[in-house]
């Protein structure tokens, strides 16, 4: 049973991706399609929604596996959607991430101009996100992906990326990852407690209200915005090599270069926050979901056990920044994570020339106030907590001109000289109807719904 | 449906332009707006006391205003409202309405056609009212607020063990 809230979450209504982590241990792939022809585009559409995992089945999956499926703007626009409700959709999603890149930070190695294609051009229009336990079962959601639009010549395959789970949980970098979401009040499946404060479900899914109490009038009409969200999709390589020799030229024993990562990251490789293990990793933290997010910056607010300018403590500062302006809650997003590539082997400090890394999907229903401000406020620059221009130490756009600083009695720390760890290799901003929408979507000319060829 | 995906261009329009200069990462902000009948005095009234310590203490959490000042002004008919600060005020406009909204709107409420703060009008009304300026000065552009305060207090502690020395 849900705990009840007023209104109650339209569970069977909303995509998987948006209130679900993907399974652990996962695999899976990501797969952007191209449309030419509008009809083709919503016969495809037709024939994959009842693939297309809602919120409620996720505990018990009829599916082998699971499909998110999301829209940019040009996507909508091939789809032959009415040009009344395209000029509803907010400024960001309409310009799409390249044309946001000055905002963005996305400068030098990460502009738009070096991203992989397609991204950041008009070619991409679907992006599926297909999950699933298992090799043999990722094989069966992905045909039953091809059979959606085998057929259909003006659907082309625009790109597509494997990823999969690391061992034991790991980012490439070596970090258990995915420890942390906005807890989505009404959203929990039964028996899962928080000890953190829900957030309002308006600002993750559109047609409920948000922190101010406000629900979304656009985009237009209701039937395509009802249950729907935006979600931020950022790929990004990881320079494990660089990060590793960094370590290495900082420190002065391997128990420095743990800790000098600790406090870059706000916690230790094994999940367990600084605030709550100062000095040494504690694993037995790290793995405990009870314990390793249950803190807060009260007792912290020197910085000493956890920077200022840590990784977790910028993106999700908690309740370190109270004695200001900000409102901290009105800048939350839901992240998916996945990582992609072989693991670079332990020890390892030259480059392999490997692609690895990580895709996120950044799921908010106010992409200017959740993605968009946290990444130009708290990545990317520093003055929100007095540091200049110090940029975030692990996805900050640095350039082997970066700082940070790490607080210490009687003098603080600053390293120098921090290149670029990780590097933007493509984004786009997507629209992710609920379901409903999506029939909406796919019977836009007016035929009847068909149902999936076998 | 027309086939719309082969004639959509691959350059993305740009931001609409907004008003007020920048200089570094300051930017120079100017409100003029018609003041409500009675409205010059019930300012005047208002400010009696100017910036006093609570007002001062909730713009201070800002962080971001160098300055501010209101002028009254054209027989006590309109307002000009003038104003320095670090970065965009778009960026934290929605937090302003969430945490300080009785400031803002005590600040604004004498203005004509002010629609309040929780009002989703009331950055088209920010925007109708704002005014660019033909020329803007900073002394010192890059420095932040915070930049400031920080080397003020740095300077204080250097200073305190200068003197012990």
């Amino acid at each position: 049973m849900l705990k009840t809230y007023a209104p109650a979450l339209e569970l069977s209504d909303i995509q998987a991706t948006v209130l679900r982590p993907r399974p652990s241990p996962y695999l899976g792939e990501y797969v952007v399609l191209r449309i030419d022809d509008a009809a083709q585009g919503r016969e495809m559409l037709r024939r994959i929604i009842p693939h297309v995992a809602p919120a409620d089945e996720w505990w018990v999956p009829s599916l082998p596996g699971w499909l998110g499926i999301a829209f940019t703007f040009e996507g909508l626009k091939a789809l032959g959607v009415p040009q009344v409700s395209l000029d509803s959709f907010p400024i960001e999603f309409r310009q799409g991430m390249a044309a946001r890149a000055a905002i963005l930070h996305d400068f030098g190695a990460n502009a738009p101009a070096n991203w992989e294609y397609p991204f950041g051009t008009a070619d991409v229009h679907i992006a599926l996100a297909i999950y699933a336990q298992g090799e043999q079962n990722l094989q069966r959601v992905l045909e039953l992906a091809r059979k959606t639009h085998y057929d259909l010549p003006h659907i082309s395959v625009a790109y597509r990326m494997q990823f999969g789970a690391l061992p034991e949980g790991r980012n490439p970098f070596g970090f258990k990852d995915g420890l942390h979401n906005p807890v989505v009040e009404g959203s929990s499946p039964a028996g899962q407690v928080s000890n953190e404060a829900p957030i309002k479900a308006g600002e993750f899914v559109m047609g409920y209200p948000d922190q101010l109490g406000e629900t979304a009038q656009t985009p237009i009409p209701e039937e395509l915005r009802h249950n729907g969200t935006f979600m931020a999709f950022r790929k990004f390589h990881m320079d494990v090599a660089a990060f590793r020799k960094y370590l290495r030229a900082q420190a002065s024993s391997p128990e420095e270069e743990e800790l000098i990562a600790a406090k870059m990251v706000g916690r230790w490789r094994s999940g367990a926050p600084l605030v709550l293990a100062p000095d040494h990793d504690d694993p037995a933290l790290g793995t405990d979901p009870n314990r390793n997010n249950d803190f807060t910056y009260a007792d912290d607010m020197t910085g000493l056990k956890c920077p200022f300018s840590a990784h977790i403590r910028r993106v999700n500062p908690r309740d370190a920044l109270k004695d200001d302006i900000v409102d901290v809650d009105s800048h939350h997003f839901l992240r998916r994570g996945t990582n992609y590539g072989p693991p670079l082997p332990d020890g390892v400090l030259e480059d392999d020339g490997a692609e690895r890394g990580g895709v996120f999907l950044l799921i908010g229903a106010h992409q200017r106030q959740q993605f968009e401000f946290v990444q130009s406020q708290w990545v990317t620059d520093g003055n929100f907590i007095s540091h200049g221009t110090e940029q975030d130490p692990l996805i900050g756009n640095n350039a082997g001109d970066g700082v940070f600083t790490i607080p210490k009695r009687p003098v603080r720390r600053r390293l120098h000289g921090l290149p670029r760890f990780v590097t933007v290799r493509g984004g786009e901003y997507c629209f992710m109807p609920g379901l409903r929408a999506l029939r909406w979507l796919a019977g836009l000319d007016g035929h009847a719904e068909q149902t999936a060829p076998r | 449906m027309a086939n719309a995906a082969m004639k959509i261009p691959t350059a993305a329009p740009s931001p609409k332009a907004r008003p007020g200069l920048t200089l570094g990462q300051a930017q120079e902000f100017t409100i003029i707006s018609a003041l409500k009948p009675g409205g010059a005095k019930r300012m005047r009234e208002l400010f009696r006391e100017g910036f006093d310590e609570e007002r001062r203490k909730h713009t201070d959490r800002i962080g971001t205003v160098h300055d501010l000042r209101f002028v009254i002004f054209d027989n006590d008919s309109r307002v000009i409202f003038a104003s320095t600060f670090d970065g965009t005020w778009e960026t934290y406009i929605d937090d302003f309405g969430t945490r300080i909204p009785d400031e803002i709107d005590l600040l604004f409420h004498e203005c004509e056609g002010y629609p309040g703060i929780h009002s989703p009008d009331v950055k088209d009304w920010i925007v109708s009212r704002q005014v660019t300026a033909t020329a803007f000065y900073s002394a010192y552009p890059d420095a932040s607020v915070r930049d400031v305060w920080k080397a003020l207090k740095t300077k204080k502690a250097l200073d305190a063990l200068l003197d012990q020395a």
